[in-house]
């Protein structure tokens, strides 16, 4: 999928930063802030809604909110384009 | 040109691509030699990336107390493959079975099991059942490999492949993260990449062809690329799949259209399937609409799968929230996986490898049918870990028959320069500009699946619109620039798919066209064969060596 619009609300303040977000992101969207020792939501745009970095974090820190519609189905007829 | 630094790396093998099929590879690797140095290079980060650990966690079964591997090959010849299968290679797969699972357990996966000690196997036909894995069946793999003193570099990826004479040499590639250029040196490499899916469905994200495309630009054959069009039903607002929808589809008049394309049980979803949605949304007879009988309740009662759990969870609760009713539509995945490679799995440039979904359809085995699942649940994990055992042997001994090659450092040089090319450039398009085209050729149905040529001249129309601009795009990071590099490979990899299949002037197992609805075993029993010369794609047939094999088609 491209040009899509989800979501991703990541709560910074209960992060522990255990990486594991970042390791499960498999379409680069999170990249890591050694500083912060936190995630960074780099690329959102390209969020495949898999679940996984929210499915992972122990801490519940992270919330993916897709938009469905934003994902197109490229069908010929106007209800799927 | 060295402006982000450049790491030459050396390892007996280099595995590229850290899912099942890399991780597999690399274990009996060093199940085979634990002396070898085994290097994984992974775009992403291996043990998470890859299908394997966000599928349906699932593997196929054969119960050889029931059956044996001859029936399910002669059964998979006839209704599956049509006649296009290399026999010996499926005949050894389905034999492996029972052995792998058992490997997969001793490596690590978490397989289900009843009180009594057995798998929890579900039927799902006469001669086959499933099984369930759980989800952390990669990251399981890689902790086991790392044991084994398996090295591993993330993010970074590999954009070429070198080449000495006309051997296999090494790769180039570079970090997504901060641009350092990286060298291989290796005497052995496989190529463990996935298939192409475009970039349309959600799951299938990490299929953008990159292996199969550095394996053509260094001049290894192609075969089957026409089998690259899988689709799957999906209900129309949370795009999630319905696994044999396909047996319940009504359209606005009620009608049960399934039996217009479906006379009896079939093993899976059908190109037949998609042409019949098509049809009927063509006479405004649609939405279509399932009438599930039973909607069969989840797996997660009969297997015990903890780690996948959550995610599973979160998807189908997001799904029931817009899911309203029960109209589908097909949606477009992919699977192109047309490296070429024999028994051993070794493509046509010696000491390249080619595993898992890069090279299903280029194995021949599956025939005429795109890659796993291609209407075989469970099997592209399987095959994958089948892929990476048998091409452990082979690896190992060129690895160990042979010294490190030579590195060719103008090669160096020109794969770099290509590699950075979008970032060099003062302006262009963008990588989105260019596979928004090549997803307007493969989407449609109708252009894919069920093609004609009229329609097939269409979709190639809009391949050359993305190959006109995918020579100006331009790249503002390091992640923008895999983007770029992506939609190269997308270009190629759909150019090979559409060729291929104007030329392929029949219709036959999944491959489905209009104008030609007959399978043709007077001229078709051949597989389509692509190559690189000088700046050419030629095509060209291979006749299927059926006489060799137990199964005879009608000719």
């Amino acid at each position: 999928m491209i040009d899509t619009k989800h979501q991703i609300i990541f709560n910074a303040e209960d992060c522990v930063g255990c990486k594991l977000c970042y390791k499960a992101c498999f379409v680069d969207v999170i990249r890591w802030d050694e500083e912060k020792n936190q995630p960074v939501f780099k690329y959102v745009e390209d969020c495949e809604h898999c679940f996984w970095c929210e499915a992972l974090c122990k801490k519940k820190c992270i919330k993916v909110i897709p938009d469905f519609a934003s994902e197109k189905l490229l069908q010929t007829f106007d209800r799927y384009l | 040109m060295d402006m982000y630094g450049h790491e030459n790396l050396r390892a007996d093998i280099l595995i590229i691509g850290g899912g099942v099929a890399g991780l597999t590879a690399a274990i009996s690797l060093k199940e085979i030699n634990p002396e070898l140095d085994v290097l994984i290079v992974e775009k992403q980060t291996a043990g998470y990336s890859g299908k394997a650990c966000r599928g349906g966690g699932v593997l196929q079964y054969f119960d050889f107390d029931k059956i044996t591997p001859e029936q399910f090959v002669e059964y998979h010849v006839h209704n599956i493959g049509c006649h296009l299968g290399d026999q010996e290679l499926l005949l050894k797969y389905v034999s492996m079975n029972n052995h792998m699972l058992d490997k997969l357990v001793e490596w690590g996966a978490k397989l289900p099991k009843r009180a009594d000690g057995s798998y929890a196997v579900i039927p799902t036909g006469p001669m086959t059942g499933i099984i369930g894995v759980d989800l952390d069946i990669t990251i399981r793999l890689r902790r086991t490999a790392e044991k084994m003193g398996v090295r591993f570099l993330d993010k970074v990826t590999v954009s070429d492949l070198l080449t000495a004479g006309d051997k296999i040499a090494g790769a180039t590639g570079y970090s997504i993260l901060d641009g350092t250029f990286y060298t291989f040196n290796a005497k052995s490499v496989i190529l463990a990449t996935g298939s192409q899916n475009y970039r349309i469905g959600p799951m299938w994200g990490s299929g953008r062809g990159d292996g199969i495309a550095a394996a053509y630009r260094a001049g290894a054959e192609m075969r089957n690329p026409e089998f690259g069009n899988f689709a799957q039903l999906v209900r129309v607002r949370s795009h999630r799949e319905v696994v044999y929808g396909e047996n319940y589809m009504y359209n606005q008049l009620d009608e049960h259209i399934t039996k217009n394309f479906r006379s009896g049980p079939e093993p899976d979803i059908s190109s037949t399937a998609i042409a019949e949605w098509f049809m009927q949304m063509s006479m405004a007879r649609g939405p279509i609409i399932l009438k599930p009988e039973n909607h069969g309740g989840s797996l997660e009662s009969m297997w015990d799968r903890p780690f996948g759990s959550p995610f599973w969870k979160l998807n189908e609760e997001w799904a029931d929230k817009v899911d309203e009713d029960w109209e589908v539509c097909p949606m477009f995945i992919g699977e192109q996986s047309p490296v070429k490679v024999d028994h051993s799995m070794q493509t046509t440039i010696p000491g390249l490898y080619a595993i898992g979904d890069a090279s299903y359809c280029g194995s021949a085995a599956p025939g005429a049918v795109p890659a796993p699942p291609g209407r075989n649940r469970g099997s592209g994990i399987l095959n994958a870990v089948f892929a990476g055992i048998v091409c452990a042997q082979s690896a190992a001994e060129n690895a160990n028959n042979n010294s490190l090659p030579p590195i060719d450092k103008t090669q160096v040089e020109d794969c770099m320069t290509r590699a950075y090319a979008p970032l060099l450039r003062e302006s262009g398009c963008d990588a989105k500009d260019v596979i928004r085209y090549i997803q307007k050729a493969v989407g449609p149905m109708e252009r894919s699946v069920y093609m004609s040529d009229h329609r097939i001249v269409t979709a190639l129309r809009y391949v050359e619109k993305a190959k006109e601009l995918a020579g100006s795009m331009k790249a503002s990071d390091f992640h923008d620039l895999l983007a770029c590099h992506e939609a190269n490979a997308m270009v190629l990899s759909a150019e090979m798919q559409f060729r291929a299949a104007a030329m392929r002037t029949e219709s036959r197992g999944w491959f489905l066209r209009e104008d030609y609805p007959e399978m043709d075993n007077k001229n078709w029993l051949k597989w389509i064969i692509v190559k690189k010369e000088g700046d050419t794609m030629k095509f060209s047939t291979e006749a299927v060596p059926y006489d060799k094999w137990p199964i005879k088609p009608n000719v």
